[in-house]
């Protein structure tokens, strides 16, 4: 078992009364897996996926990922462990503007400790492996929406994962840049690599094995 | 790591040009001034420090005025040196000086004047850490009529020629040769005892200039008195010691010593050597440096702090993959350091083209050496750290943003930094004021003197002096000046001459003083300094100071050589407060008796800085001076410079055999306040780059604001509020802030311009309106600054504002 959430909830305090944001959430993930978070607008699903990937605090329930139990820890171990094992795709890609495409996908691995030598073989690697060698000095601002979307897949791959997070990756995406990022999850997927997508759209969502359908911050 | 940090620094600042260049141009301006202020401080503070000088002392006189004592003279006995260091073992050695103000020198047929002339003795070397470049250090000054030159002087005499040997005239009043047997270095500009060329002091007793004073004894103090104390010494109990002395055995004096570091700025008494600075000046210039500063840096605050929430998304980016606090710290801090730098770079190289134009305009000889490197580190240490501290608070600030909001975009920042950031901008307000007031009360102060009448109309009076070369100071001499006042009367742009001893805003050079009289009742006095100088029957005319009771001398009368004219504070002083019961009364000093015929209004002799003294003017024909009227229409008509070549030949005519100095005797007065004026006039600069600096802070605000409420502009818009009312809610806090910082500011100002102002003996009010209006300047200054922004924020569509929500 790669995660395993048990009674998550968490809450905040509005007019003095408790609005739940996510209510005893019991959920394991395993490794290999690849699930779609579905739901609609406010039932929480980013909410579920920032918990997952150590982002955001709970206020109760527990939580253990790859036998750690992550609400004992602290923040600094909390993050060597996501550092190590997670990496996360966003809808708006979250490139960083003032960096070129071969930055952007090296500045993960700077806070890691790797080599000069180590980072360039490892970027060049992503880069051969997504065909963009040819964007790699280009800024973000210069690529297409779905070129932008697969730099944010390689660098959330870059340092070798167990866990892709992907907070609804095609949503800024025509349908045929949105597709090709799926078939690159999906061969990722069979290389092992464990994805939690959340998503609106059923098309996606097909791709994955296994739906967690959120309404209000519950499991229904 | 470091390289992409600074690599992505460079990108950050390149593609914010503005931001750039506004935030790196506020640092920029501010050290730069900073530095320039500070470099004239040190300069200032600088004064007379030398190997030894910390062990240096003058000697001064205190005077009894009442029953306490205050500094009464800058100048001391021929005795007192020698006194002393015979009868205080801490004195080690002591050097005496005789002033020869303005001199004229003469080898072979080369001419030139020279101020600043001085007899001393052969142990100021020694004293003063001076060293010769040609001569011998241990005789050059011993033997009478021996005369050391410095370099420039021996250059202008002798060009690249060895001067060693030589002979050469000196004439102060009479000549007197001297054999040069030294050039020394040219002293520091800034010490307070400039001197050009040294006589021995032995020279006194072959002199007959000096007839009178060849012995030493405790009758004249016209000499400045140098000791050299032994560096173990107990100051404080030497200096009772030599305050409880009373050699000279007068109750109403006593002698005193200041350490020579301190007489630039901290001495302002008679007879000094020169004009010295202030130490008021110094401080406040000193405050104003740091203010701009510190405004510098809270401006870059603001604007890194504003300029943050749009780095908010790339910090949550490299949070989530996963960069450490302290990571984004070192990056921020490297960020903020580059800008630094290219500031401070900016900062040293504005200052090094400004600097020229700087020493012109403070006068000053200030450098950039390596020398004066030394003074500047703690102050580029300075500098630095407040750098450091200037960039951690952004740095910190954002690198605490939790990364899934800095994602989303909802990066508000707690009511705490809001606070913060009121502080910083009331802070700003609030120096920004102070700074207004001052530069109104100064810039008030200093027009105020300028308009004081000070009883005697100096305009169109040139005062002509030269040295005689080839007659005696004799009566002779005197009838010669009686010709050529009657020759130059024939010109047709001269009103009137007539000859003085000195005049008003000569200072103390040509005064003489006396301390002992006795009054018309019979009383003995000795507490007050009267001060007494020799004109001419029409001297009063031609200065137009007018006469409350009696009247001036009988031309070329006999009679006159016991008649006084005295002053209003005179006839107070002598316990005569009516000036018309005061004609015909007697006062005796000098062992002889004075009968007054005259009661002037009191003028200011002394500028507008020195209380009114008790002056009195006795009749005599003198050559000092030869003041010429000019009648202003006719001057300007013919041109004031052949007015004056007409006035130069009638001189040569008279002369052949002279030199000829002239000085409109109104700028000479002015010049008391070149100082003050600078300061003013600096005072303006600063603060104007200051307000300068602080719009620039707010401009920054004023965005931060406006991206902060951009919602709420745009929800209250939709719901039918005008672009006034959002005006008024945008603009009310800043209001609202330079109201808080006026409140704080006007005692601070008060108290501080009531303190520069103590400096003068007639100033000008602080009145109620130098607060409103400076508080209605940084009002304005505030709206204009933070108006566009708010009226482009107002102005907006609100469907823009609203749709990011």
């Amino acid at each position: 078992m790669l995660l395993n959430l048990k009674n998550i909830s968490k809450w905040v305090q509005s007019g003095g009364q408790k609005v739940f944001l996510l209510k005893d959430i019991n959920f394991w993930v395993n490794e290999g897996d690849f699930i779609s978070i579905m739901g609609p607008s406010g039932s929480g699903k980013s909410t579920l996926l920032n918990v997952i990937g150590m982002l955001d605090d709970f206020n109760e329930g527990e939580y253990s990922f790859l036998d750690e139990s992550v609400h004992t820890l602290k923040e600094k171990h909390r993050a060597n462990l996501y550092k190590q094992y997670v990496g996360f795709v966003f809808q708006a890609y979250h490139l960083i503007d003032e960096l070129t495409v071969k930055e952007n996908l090296e500045m993960p691995l700077l806070y890691k400790k790797h080599s000069a030598s180590e980072r360039k073989s490892l970027v060049g690697d992503m880069l051969d492996r997504f065909n963009i060698v040819g964007k790699k000095d280009l800024f973000p601002a210069q690529l297409s929406g779905g070129q932008q979307q697969l730099v944010g897949v390689a660098r959330a791959l870059i340092a070798s994962p167990k866990l892709i997070l992907a907070d609804e990756p095609t949503g800024n995406l025509n349908s045929k840049q949105g597709e090709e990022i799926m078939e690159i999850f999906t061969q990722l997927n069979k290389e092992g690599v464990t994805i939690i997508q959340v998503t609106h759209s059923e098309k996606n969502m097909a791709y994955g094995s296994r739906v967690i359908n959120l309404l209000d911050g519950s499991i229904v | 790591m470091y390289n992409l940090y600074f690599k992505i620094a460079i990108r950050y600042l390149l593609k914010n040009k503005l931001y750039s260049v506004i935030n790196i141009l506020g640092l920029a301006i501010g050290v730069a001034s900073f530095i320039l202020i500070m470099v004239y401080v040190n300069y200032e503070n600088d004064y007379d420090k030398f190997a030894g000088s910390e062990n240096v002392y003058r000697v001064y006189m205190d005077y009894k005025k009442g029953d306490q004592f205050v500094p009464g003279d800058a100048q001391t006995y021929n005795v007192t040196g020698p006194t002393f260091q015979k009868e205080f073992p801490e004195v080690l050695d002591f050097t005496r000086f005789y002033r020869l103000e303005k001199t004229t020198l003469k080898i072979e047929n080369k001419i030139i004047e020279e101020t600043n002339g001085n007899l001393a003795d052969p142990s100021y070397f020694e004293i003063f850490n001076q060293t010769l470049l040609k001569g011998d250090i241990t005789t050059a000054l011993v033997e009478p009529n021996s005369i050391v030159l410095t370099e420039t002087v021996a250059k202008k005499l002798f060009g690249n020629e060895n001067p060693i040997g030589k002979t050469i005239s000196v004439f102060w009043g009479s000549q007197v040769l001297a054999t040069i047997k030294g050039v020394m270095q040219d002293i520091p500009k800034n010490t307070h005892f400039k001197i050009n060329y040294l006589l021995s002091f032995e020279t006194i007793q072959t002199w007959d200039e000096f007839e009178g004073q060849k012995k030493p004894d405790w009758s004249r103090n016209n000499y400045f008195t140098y000791l050299k104390i032994d560096k173990n010494a107990d100051i404080s109990l030497l200096q009772k010691k030599i305050t409880e002395s009373n050699f000279e055995d007068d109750p109403d004096e006593r002698h005193n010593i200041e350490p020579i570091e301190d007489i630039h700025l901290y001495s302002n008494k008679p007879y000094e050597a020169e004009l010295n600075g202030s130490v008021v000046r110094v401080k406040f210039l000193t405050a104003i440096a740091f203010i701009i500063l510190i405004l510098s840096w809270l401006n870059y605050i603001n604007l890194s702090t504003t300029k943050s929430l749009e780095r908010a998304k790339e910090i949550g980016i490299r949070k989530v993959a996963g960069a450490q606090k302290q990571q984004l710290i070192i990056q921020l801090l490297l960020e903020s350091m580059i800008l630094n730098m290219i500031a401070i770079i900016m900062a040293i190289v504005l200052a090094i083209i400004i600097l020229p134009l700087y020493n012109s305009f403070t006068g000053k000889a200030l450098t950039f050496e390596l020398a004066s490197l030394a003074n500047i580190l703690p102050i580029l240490g300075f500098i630095l750290l407040g750098m450091m501290l200037a960039g951690l608070y952004p740095a910190i600030l954002l690198s605490n943003y939790s990364p899934s909001k800095a994602l989303k975009g909802k990066i508000k920042t707690s009511a705490n930094g809001l606070n913060i950031r009121k502080g910083l901008i009331i802070t700003q307000f609030l120096a920004t004021i102070v700074l207004l007031i001052g530069t109104i009360v100064v810039t008030k102060q200093i027009n105020y003197i300028q308009k004081q009448p000070i009883g005697s109309d100096l305009n169109d009076i040139v005062a002509i002096h030269g040295e005689i070369l080839n007659k005696k100071s004799d009566s002779l001499l005197i009838q010669d000046f009686t010709t050529l006042s009657n020759e130059m009367r024939k010109l047709s742009m001269v009103k009137d001459v007539t000859t003085t001893q000195t005049y008003p805003g000569d200072g103390y050079d040509n005064l003489s003083s006396f301390m002992e009289i006795t009054h018309p009742d019979g009383t003995k006095e000795g507490n007050v300094t009267y001060y007494f100088y020799i004109a001419e029957s029409n001297y009063f005319d031609l200065m137009d100071i007018e006469f409350l009771a009696g009247n001036t001398f009988l031309p070329n009368s006999k009679i006159n050589d016991r008649n006084l004219v005295i002053n209003e504070k005179f006839a107070k002083e002598i316990g005569i407060p009516n000036p018309k019961e005061s004609i015909n009364q007697k006062v005796k000093f000098w062992d002889v008796e004075w009968n007054i015929i005259g009661v002037i209004k009191n003028y200011h002799h002394f500028g507008l800085k020195t209380p009114m003294q008790p002056v009195m003017i006795r009749y005599g024909k003198i050559r000092n001076n030869l003041l010429v009227k000019l009648d202003p229409e006719v001057a300007s008509t013919i041109g004031y410079q052949s007015s004056l070549s007409q006035l130069q030949h009638v001189w040569e005519e008279v002369f052949p055999q002279s030199t000829f100095n002239y000085t409109f005797i109104n700028k000479k007065f002015q010049a008391q306040y070149e100082e003050d004026t600078k300061f003013s006039e600096a005072f303006k600069i600063f603060t104007a780059l200051a307000i300068f600096i602080a719009a620039l802070g707010l401009f920054g605000l004023t965005s931060y604001t406006c991206i902060q409420r951009k919602k709420e502009i745009g929800i209250r818009k939709v719901n039918g509020a005008s672009i006034f009312k959002i005006l008024k809610l945008l603009n009310i806090d800043f209001i609202k802030w330079v109201g808080v910082a006026f409140i704080i500011a006007v005692p601070i100002a008060w108290y501080a311009m009531n303190s520069w102002l103590e400096n003068f003996a007639v100033k000008t009010n602080l009145s109620w309106w130098v607060f409103i209006l400076a508080g209605i300047m940084a009002l304005g200054i505030t709206l204009l600054t933070v108006s566009w922004q708010s009226f482009m924020a107002a102005n907006g569509n609100p469907v823009d504002a609203l749709r990011n929500e």
